[in-house]
């Protein structure tokens, strides 16, 4: 009887060992795997594939693997920088008003008033509007035959006359802008406003009892408590405008004179008017790597300043 | 078991052949909801007249037809009919039915004009790939008012005149003189343009070199440039689609639009119909007008199951009873002989459009859609390069060169395919 029980401590079975530590964790999350793979990284891997080749729907038979030769043909592509100055500043300015509109919208959402849920409510609005139905309904409100806003500009004096921005290349670019800053607010406000009501009120207490000024308590309690969602929050909607072509497609086509084609549209319509996949993959790839760069930045400057 | 599993496949293939003989598909990519409804009924009156029959209609909206179409055919959804529009032609020429005799053996094959026949034979001349449904040609629209405001007795005959007239109108407070269409579309203005002040549309010479940056030309083109930089068109026009030239002449904020008769059905519900009209494009210092045309037509695919019954579509809906309605409610001119002795047509506004045709002053110019990238070059090239010209970043000079060199490219290549 003793013989056949092994002493307390030593492993039944060394086969069932490995497989219980090694191999059968693998199994477990291989569904995820296979999932993520097949639906994220073998597109991702063909796509990047197709910026080496010449794959153009009009000229089936001169497919093939071409190096490096859309990428060259890149760097000369005058389009292809004015693309990039202009995504730049589409970003830039749509994350700028959206990031600092939504964080003065959750600050103030954050304090008690009359009629706040409902307010709450009307704020999130934008985000249950299609937006090829905002692009359509901004486009509309900068005419001057149907819209209110070039008038109100124009008595403003911001404008000198009311004419449609949308066809002016200096001022285009503030239209599908504006378009966006509206869309794009209600994002920062619930995130921000989440982050807002997690942070102890406790503190605000004992820095009220300290003496700290209005100034203060934000500085120093409220923004380094909001900082890790601020950086993940403004990376992540970065990304997504610098990609977000939707508003600029139909309130100006990318036009005029190309002052608003950013990549995205740049991409489209390489791919979809000129049918010509593999200079568009190249387009891409080269927005994706600009893309990755920036995300590592942005998550090396998040752990160097985010002390938490 | 086997056998029953051999039987049972073998009715299924009876069956679902027995369905796929009687059933077709058909994709319309121009679509408008009134375009639609006409379409259905047609179509239903197609149904009715072979039973057993069942048409699928496919209706792609126009803004994104191009690229879903492409795929869906890249894809192997093949439609058996479509609706080709004269630029997409040149792309899947290789893959539509020759329909030569069958015109020939059909009873209303006599009456079609040769204008219909000689644009269903665009992509090598020789084979008829599609029936036109209707042209859209240009003819110009004026506001009388205006006009009158403006102390211009009549409608502009030269080029010159037309400039005078804009002006005129221009210095009324708000008014401009012309509905400048410089958005999406444009490109048959300023192609027509060219032509007018050169006194030919041939778009390349005998060595295969595009015509667009011959002197005559570039002054068709600095012509609309100084339209707008003189402030005879809106601002925003440089960014005006067809929605905002129509809108901007029946507000009666510009006195003249160039247009097809499609436009003439949004026109003619706001305006009175005496307070405006339609002429002949203004000629040029040759004396002559080279107004665009343009057309759409049905078209089948050689992958279809049916081709007999798919042409008997086809032959349905080109029936001259059929498109005479459809000319009417699509606002194309219609493709038999004959058609404009119907009172529609004979309106002092559709008779810009068959002066146009008759008069030997003017000469239809049908666009080299047969170019493989043609559609791109009038979409994105052209598009973009004609906005830097009239913001007076690059000059007519530079604009018609660069489009000279990108036709002369494509013209070549489609010469060393044929």
């Amino acid at each position: 009887m003793s013989t056949a029980t092994p002493a307390p401590g030593k492993p039944r079975a060394r086969p069932s060992f490995y497989f219980r530590y090694l191999v059968e964790p693998y199994l477990y999350i291989a569904p995820a795997f296979v999932l993520i793979a097949l639906v994220m990284l073998v597109p991702l891997v063909i796509g990047v594939s197709y910026a080496f080749q010449s794959v153009s729907l009009l000229r089936p038979f001169e497919t093939g693997w071409v190096g490096t030769e859309n990428f060259q043909a890149l760097w000369s592509d005058r389009k292809f920088w004015l693309a990039l100055k202009n995504t730049f500043w589409w970003t830039l300015g749509s994350i700028f008003f959206q990031f600092f509109l939504g964080l003065g919208l959750a600050l103030l959402l954050n304090t008690r008033f009359y009629g706040k849920r409902l307010v709450q409510a009307l704020v999130f609005l934008p985000w249950a509007v299609p937006t090829f139905l905002s692009a359509l309904t901004w486009a509309w409100l900068f005419n001057p035959t149907i819209g209110p806003l070039p008038h109100w500009l124009a008595a403003l004096g911001i404008l000198s006359e009311p004419f449609n921005i949308l066809g002016d290349p200096d001022l285009a670019m503030w239209g599908p802008i504006t378009a966006n800053v509206w869309f794009g607010v209600p994002f920062f406000a619930i995130t921000l406003l989440a982050a807002l009501q997690s942070i102890p009120g406790e503190l605000y207490e004992a820095a009220e009892i300290d003496g700290a000024t209005a100034w203060q308590s934000f500085t120093k309690i409220t923004l380094p408590f909001l900082a890790p969602m601020i950086a993940i929050t403004v990376m992540l909607r970065t990304i997504w405008i610098a990609n977000f072509a939707d508003l600029i497609f139909v309130m100006t086509g990318g036009g005029p004179a190309n002052s608003t084609q950013i990549l995205s549209t740049y991409i489209f319509t390489t791919a979809f008017r000129k049918l010509d996949f593999g200079y568009a993959s190249a387009i891409a790839v080269a927005l994706l790597a600009l893309l990755l760069i920036y995300a590592v930045i942005l998550l090396v400057l998040r752990r160097r300043l985010v002390k938490i | 078991m086997r056998g029953l599993i051999g039987a049972i496949s073998a009715l299924a293939i009876m069956a679902s052949s027995a369905a796929s003989a009687e059933s077709l598909k058909l994709v319309e990519v121009i679509t408008s909801p009134e375009r639609t409804k006409v379409l259905q009924q047609q179509v239903e009156a197609f149904e009715a007249a072979n039973p057993g029959t069942e048409v699928e209609i496919v209706s792609l909206p126009w803004g994104q037809a191009f690229e879903k179409f492409a795929t869906m055919v890249a894809g192997g959804d093949i439609p058996d009919v479509v609706e080709m529009p004269d630029r997409w032609a040149g792309i899947y020429k290789d893959k539509l039915v020759d329909l030569n005799s069958r015109i020939a053996d059909w009873e209303h094959g006599e009456t079609l004009t040769q204008k219909t026949i000689d644009m269903g034979r665009q992509t090598d001349g020789k084979t008829v790939r599609m029936i036109p449904y209707g042209f859209y040609l240009r003819a110009l629209f004026y506001n009388k008012k205006l006009l009158e405001e403006a102390g211009v007795g009549e409608a502009p005959k030269t080029m010159a005149d037309f400039m005078a007239a804009a002006k005129a109108v221009s210095e009324l407070d708000g008014k401009y003189g012309y509905c400048l269409r410089g958005g999406p579309g444009g490109l048959n203005g300023w192609i027509m343009m060219a032509a007018t002040m050169n006194g030919n549309n041939t778009f390349f010479d005998e060595n295969g070199k595009s015509t667009l940056n011959q002197p005559g030309s570039v002054e068709g083109i600095q012509f609309l440039i100084d339209l707008y930089q003189n402030g005879y068109a809106p601002k925003d026009s440089v960014s005006w689609g067809f929605n905002e030239i129509v809108a901007g002449f029946y507000s009666g904020t510009c006195a003249f639009l160039d247009q097809d008769p499609d436009a003439l059905i949004a026109v003619a519900e706001r305006m009175e119909a005496d307070d405006f009209a339609v002429v002949p494009m203004p000629v040029g210092p040759a004396g002559k007008a080279f107004p665009t045309i343009g057309f759409a037509g049905w078209a089948m695919f050689d992958t279809t199951s049916n081709e007999d019954l798919s042409w008997k579509l086809i032959a349905h809906l080109a029936s001259p009873e059929a498109n005479k309605e459809w000319a009417k409610r699509v606002g194309v001119i219609p493709i038999h002989e004959g058609a404009e002795q119907d009172p529609y047509f004979k309106t002092e506004q559709f008779k810009g459009w068959f002066d146009t045709l008759n008069g030997d002053q003017y000469v239809p110019t049908v666009m080299p859609t047969y170019l493989e990238q043609f559609g791109y070059f009038a979409d994105s090239i052209a598009l973009e390069s004609s906005q830097e010209a009239l913001l007076g970043q690059i000059s007519a000079q530079e604009v018609a060169d660069k489009w000279a060199e990108f036709l002369t490219e494509e013209y070549a290549r489609w010469k060393a395919a044929q």
